[in-house]
């Protein structure tokens, strides 16, 4: 339990990294990035293997438009909302409003990795699955939610379906679609296609 | 206090420090004593010249004097005035910081004399020049920080002294020479440099060289640049002289000296998909005596040595050097702590020195599964890497240098604290660059972090450590035992204490 509210924690404090590099002068540093995203996933899949019936602590609060952190604000903390069980009912319209399609080739899929079974096989098991994948999903819902908020317009590229995803371009990559992507991008072009809000954090812009 | 006061306050006294010998010959200024049998005393503490002092010397005032009474004490530091790399060249006579304000500024070793024999070993500033500005990346809408990552010396081949500085994306060669004569009697200009009429000159004259107050300048000869998309981090004279090499997070390059609009493309390790990405480069040297190996870390805690010999790219490694993972010490924090940080061939070319968060580590290059040494810089941070992930300074880079002879290591940590290794006695010692021991002569005492339990007396305890004092960088001079230490906007030289 304490483990849940531990990664909870070190997920929030992660992503409001990944939101201030954005600000940071000199442009996104992409080592600090890819190791904050590795502690991303580790403390995802600590919090996701970790069976907790009953504890809603993904998903922001029941505004699923929480104010969208301007670019220049630095996010004090982490991304409103967390830490607050959602209402049922914005449980139910989180798959409605959630905007991104599912990829089947997902290369980290989150949902059939961390649906297996952590938790004991009982009579309840059925319903403990069930309420740990509807977790599992408030998790991811709620993060796109939260990515959104916090990144704003640039986030436009990540809804962007281009058919070309994953698709690397040659050397003199540097100009072109990156303008199209405002912001501070030190790499070249991301590989936003895919929408799974992990990797997109480790592609760090 | 000035720098010209300094041997005003000396004191004919010293106390030995507990943990030394008191011997009754000198002990010998040579890098064969290693870190035990000595104690350390601080030569001087170095402030950076100010910004504004920076325009005075430009109205053509005496470059010294100006150096000197600049070296004010201040009880705040700007940031641009924060030393980001510290290097000494080949022979250690002269010592050369870059800062964040991307200014670099060069210590020259005071000069032996009979008159002041205690103010050998001083450094005073030499030159002073700003060697890159902020830059603004249009395309990408990216500002590039002028902040000196690194700045390596050249061997000296003529009168003239040659470094490399480079900055996040732009690699520059700059010269420093010494001017002390000036050119008297042109026909076609005056004293003052003006154009004159030529109806006035009826006479021809050879313009002789008289001499001049010394001055110091430096230029910049080359610049490298737009060779690197991600942020560099390392820069490495080849044993050639003729090549060095610049690497970034994910690739690395190999310059020739004279030719600044092409370089080879030696490592590449960014994937076709960026999503696939699960390590960059941290840092990058080359072999000492040969010209065709070099190595590179990486953010896994892996080093990788290649020779560019078996093929133009060298994305197929030689040696693959990495130690097994001790799964007892899993956290969330496991990859962070072990990405390293800086990686420095000895001088005798047959030893590699990494260092990640935690640890120090010696490989030999013949064995690639583990390091033959591992030294604990400050363990006691292993529980806390929560909060040192939180407060960022869990991604702080530390470097860690050997001394002239390859007996002993030097790393910094928090605290203004930093460590010393003496890899044949194993014994090891805690000193602290700090204002408070800033008498000039003054032995450093060993420090000592109490981890737990009762505290002694003069020990200090975890939670008392202050994280933003933190030593990042550290030098030391390529034949004596005379280490530069940089403590955010100070530099601090100490010496090997003589009888």
């Amino acid at each position: 339990m304490e483990f849940k509210l531990e990664a909870h924690r070190i997920v929030s404090i992660s992503l409001g990294k990944i939101y201030n590099s954005r600000v940071q002068r000199g442009g996104i540093k992409l080592h600090k990035n890819l190791l904050v995203s590795l502690v991303l996933r580790s403390a995802r899949q600590v919090y996701l293997s970790d069976p907790c019936p009953g504890l809603y602590l993904a998903g922001p609060a029941g505004s699923p438009a929480a104010p969208p952190q301007q670019p220049g604000e630095p996010a004090a903390g982490p991304p409103a909302g967390w830490g607050e069980p959602p209402p049922p009912a914005a449980c139910a319209a989180w798959p409605e409003t959630e905007p991104q399609p599912e990829r089947p080739a997902d290369p980290a899929p989150p949902r059939v990795g961390a649906a297996e079974p952590a938790a004991p096989v009982t009579g309840a098991g059925d319903a403990l699955r069930a309420g740990e994948v509807e977790e599992e999903e408030e998790m991811e819902t709620g993060n796109v939610a939260n990515l959104i908020s916090i990144f704003g317009s640039s986030f436009s590229g990540l809804l962007r379906k281009s058919p070309g995803g994953g698709r690397e371009e040659a050397e003199g990559e540097e100009s072109g679609p990156e303008a199209a992507e405002p912001g501070q991008i030190c790499c070249d072009k991301p590989v936003l296609r895919d929408i799974n809000p992990w990797s997109t954090a480790i592609v760090a812009f | 206090m000035a720098l010209n006061q300094a041997s005003q306050l000396y004191s004919g006294s010293d106390r030995l420090g507990p943990w030394c010998s008191p011997t009754g010959s000198p002990a010998p200024l040579s890098c064969e004593t290693g870190c035990g049998e000595g104690s350390w005393i601080l030569v001087c503490r170095l402030l950076v010249p100010t910004q504004v002092s920076l325009l005075s010397m430009e109205e053509d005032i005496d470059t010294r004097k100006i150096n000197n009474s600049f070296l004010r004490d201040h009880s705040y530091a700007t940031e641009a005035d924060i030393i980001s790399t510290v290097e000494f060249n080949h022979t250690g006579e002269l010592l050369a910081t870059g800062d964040k304000g991307g200014r670099v500024v060069i210590f020259q070793r005071e000069q032996e004399s009979k008159n002041q024999v205690h103010r050998r070993g001083e450094y005073n500033v030499y030159s002073t020049f700003q060697s890159h500005e902020p830059e603004f990346d249009y395309l990408k809408s990216l500002e590039i920080e002028e902040k000196i990552n690194k700045i390596r010396w050249l061997p000296q081949q003529n009168a003239a002294y040659f470094l490399l500085s480079t900055n996040d994306k732009t690699v520059k060669l700059w010269k420093v020479s010494e001017r002390d004569k000036r050119p008297e009697g042109y026909n076609l200009k005056d004293e003052e440099g003006r154009l004159r009429d030529p109806a006035t000159i009826t006479t021809l004259r050879v313009p002789v060289l008289r001499p001049m107050d010394l001055m110091v300048e430096a230029t910049p000869r080359r610049v490298f640049a737009n060779a690197h998309t991600y942020h560099i981090n390392s820069i490495s004279v080849n044993s050639d002289y003729e090549t060095y090499m610049s690497a970034d997070d994910l690739r690395i390059n190999l310059w020739n000296f004279e030719i600044t609009n092409q370089s080879f493309n030696i490592v590449d390790i960014k994937p076709a998909n960026m999503e696939e990405l699960t390590e960059v480069i941290t840092a990058a040297e080359f072999h000492p005596h040969h010209c065709n190996t070099f190595v590179y870390s990486s953010s896994k805690g892996t080093i990788r040595l290649c020779d560019m010999r078996a093929s133009a790219l060298c994305d197929r490694h030689t040696k693959f050097f990495e130690e097994p993972e001790d799964p007892s010490n899993r956290s969330f924090f496991s990859e962070i702590i072990s990405s390293i940080s800086d990686v420095k061939f000895s001088h005798s070319g047959r030893y590699i020195m990494t260092r990640d968060y935690l640890t120090v580590k010696v490989w030999d290059l013949n064995m690639e599964n583990r390091p033959i040494e591992t030294y604990q810089v400050h363990d006691y941070l292993r529980s806390k890497l929560c909060s040192l992930y939180e407060n960022d300074c869990i991604f702080d880079k530390f470097e860690c240098v050997w001394n002239g002879s390859d007996s002993v290591i030097m790393t910094g940590s928090y605290n203004n604290f930093f460590r010393m290794f003496d890899r044949n006695t194993k014994r090891d010692v805690t000193l602290e660059a700090s204002r408070e021991n800033s008498k000039p002569r003054a032995i450093l005492k060993p420090r000592k972090v109490c981890v737990g339990g009762k505290r002694r007396k003069d020990e200090i305890s975890v939670d008392s450590l202050d994280f933003s004092k933190k030593i990042l960088h550290t030098a030391w001079h390529p034949s004596e035992n005379i280490i530069a230490v940089a403590a955010t906007n100070n530099l601090y030289i100490f010496q090997d204490k003589v009888n």
